[in-house]
């Protein structure tokens, strides 16, 4: 069994994600579990886990990143998302450009310069608009589970308009168009525009280079994916386990010391 | 390596009452001090203060104005200026004129409230009419104390005042030779707030000489860097300020001038401070200076720190952001509120630019 080098843990605001890495940067294991308010309690049994069913080799090293990156106390480092979403893409795609992060309760645009290192990042942290939580939140109030969203925004069909960006504000509106019979799918489409014209100007404003990448939970979300592209009239690539990518680039960095 | 005691705000100005001066209770940030000396008046800024909550304040402004005004608003409506016997209220922005207003004419405090229009140029015309200006604010004063300054009255104010302005520009020249962190350095910085001159004199001949901390050096821009915990995230990110374009900092770095009249005087000292968004210097010069200022000091990049809804600072960034980007200096802005500390998204943009410089 390939012994554990390097550790990653991305303890995020929705989900708590923890890879480890060979010598070589190999994933070796992965855990991806739902945020708990006791960080420092399920960052502490995440790698009790990882240890305890895989060898580690002596001197392995721990980063942590994410929102709890300070709570992890088992880590010899704490770098942020920023850098460890750029370095997690890169290894994964091998290749620099843009990264777009959608997190739970936040997103990150990312130009990542050839080193696989952030040459410049713009970052939506002011509300929930434009974040993960943003869908979490208005598919709950249509009674949808978050993972149906991105099959249904991108099957053929028509598409009401979400004036707002606010999260409550877009609440208001879903709950008038319903009122006026609206498809719940077209409501769906228009809420998905709504969350993307808010991305799609961050990338503008960092400048960015082509690939256009994107990793986080909503880079599942094959509505999102296909609005970005189209606006930006560029395919989005996305790695294998976008949900990954953060606790991975922290491995890596673990790598390196 | 601390600095040893500094009279704190309330020390200091029980002191100034000691001596006989008057409170002036000065908005930010250009003005001139030895004016307001002469005239008996000892200057305490208020940059908020950033502790008050906005409510009251908040009911007389629209609620995108920044922390600032709004908090000032509220601490002199709460009686926290209660010492002050003026409020002096520059023309720095359209908020702070805003403020000058509302307080003059509606809130009618017990305060006489003073405004300072100041140019937004440095033309010989905008030289002719901050002159007048000047003469205006003083002949306001003068009303107030009951009598103009003796010559040797405005040969003492001038002669204090400028060595503490050139005790603060020593302490930025020296700034590599100080045994002292980003926060210590602020901190006696930002006693000229309150201190008198000779105060602040002392208290920046007992910062401790020495060898600065290493770190990624940045250039710190903005209004004012509250909380001041931001020295310490800066400095657990590994970063360390080496240069600052902040209003509450090298803003008013004031050259000599050998006019002959104090209110000339006053006038081209505050005309030839550096460059600086609220007087309207054009955003290229304004670029390569901080370019220039970023070169001598070794920083790698600017983080512009904001109070969230400053308009003369908003509008200069984007252009900021562009040209400097295409000088080589990676920039980054964030915006933050006076109501407490750094949130974490706050921090994590900090260190994350910190990690793109590092």
């Amino acid at each position: 069994m390939t012994a554990i080098a390097g550790i990653g843990i991305d303890a995020g605001s929705t989900t708590c994600k923890a890879v480890a890495v060979d010598p070589s940067g190999a994933v070796v294991a992965t855990a991806l579990e739902q945020a708990l308010p006791r960080i420092a309690d399920q960052t502490a049994a995440m790698l009790d886990g990882l240890r305890s069913a895989h060898d580690v080799a002596p001197g392995a090293r721990c980063v942590a990143t994410g929102y709890g990156r300070r709570l992890v106390e088992c880590a010899d480092r704490r770098v942020t998302e920023i850098t460890c979403h750029a370095r997690g893409v890169f290894d994964d795609l091998g290749r620099a450009g843009t990264l777009v992060d959608i997190g739970g309760q936040d997103s990150k645009v990312i130009r990542i310069g050839p080193d696989g290192r952030p040459a410049d990042f713009v970052m939506n942290d002011k509300c929930a608009a434009g974040t993960g939580r943003f869908l979490e939140y208005t598919a709950g109030r249509l009674g949808l589970d978050v993972a149906d969203l991105g099959g249904r925004v991108a099957a053929p069909g028509s598409e009401e308009q979400i004036t707002s960006t606010c999260t409550v504000f877009a609440e208001s509106e879903i709950i008038s168009l319903l009122a006026r019979g609206a498809e719940v799918d077209a409501i769906l489409k228009g809420l998905h525009r709504s969350l993307t014209v808010r991305l799609v100007a961050m990338v503008r404003t960092v400048g960015w280079e082509p690939p256009l990448m994107m990793s986080g939970g909503v880079a599942r979300n094959a509505g999102v994916r296909a609005m970005i592209g189209e606006a930006l009239d560029t395919e989005v690539i996305v790695p294998e386990h976008p949900q990954l990518t953060g606790a991975h680039g922290a491995a890596l960095l673990a790598l390196e010391g | 390596m601390t600095v040893t005691h500094r009279p704190s705000r309330s020390e200091a100005i029980a002191r100034a009452e000691a001596r006989g001066q008057r409170i002036a209770a000065v908005l930010p940030y250009h003005y001139p001090r030895a004016l307001l000396r002469a005239h008996g008046f000892h200057p305490v800024e208020v940059w908020g203060p950033p502790g008050v909550p906005r409510d009251e304040g908040g009911r007389h402004f629209q609620a995108y104005t920044c922390d600032i005004v709004v908090r000032a608003t509220s601490f002199l409506l709460r009686g926290g200026l209660e010492r002050a016997g003026v409020l002096l209220v520059p023309h720095t922005c359209d908020a702070l004129q805003g403020m000058g207003s509302v307080a003059g004419d509606f809130l009618q405090p017990s305060q006489h409230v003073l405004t300072l229009y100041l140019p937004r140029a440095g033309r010989p015309t905008d030289r002719e009419y901050l002159v007048a200006e000047l003469r205006r604010l003083s002949d306001r004063l003068a009303g107030i104390a009951g009598g103009r300054p003796t010559d040797a009255g405005w040969a003492d104010a001038l002669a204090a005042e400028e060595a503490a302005d050139e005790t603060l520009a020593a302490l930025y020249r020296d700034r590599e030779a100080l045994a002292v962190g980003d926060r210590e350095f602020y901190e006696v910085v930002r006693s000229r707030e309150y201190l008198a001159a000779e105060e602040f004199v002392e208290a920046a001949a007992a910062v401790p000489r020495g060898t600065a901390p290493s770190g990624i050096g940045l250039l710190l821009s903005g209004i004012v860097p509250e909380p001041m915990s931001l020295f310490d995230h800066l400095a657990e990110a590994g970063a360390r300020v080496v240069a600052d374009d902040l209003a509450a900092g090298a803003r008013r770095l004031y050259p000599p001038s050998d006019a002959a009249d104090p209110i000339e005087r006053l006038a081209d000292r505050l005309l030839g401070s550096p460059p600086d968004p609220t007087r309207g210097t054009p955003i290229a010069a304004r670029a390569a200076a901080l370019a220039g200022r970023m070169a001598a000091a070794g920083a790698k990049g600017m983080l512009i720190y904001d109070v969230a809804f400053c308009e003369p600072e908003l509008f200069d960034v984007p252009l900021l952001r562009r040209h400097l980007g295409d000088a080589g200096y990676p920039v980054a802005h964030v915006e933050v509120e006076l109501g407490g500390e750094l949130g974490h998204r706050v921090i994590t943009r900090i260190e994350a630019f910190v990690e793109t410089l590092a």
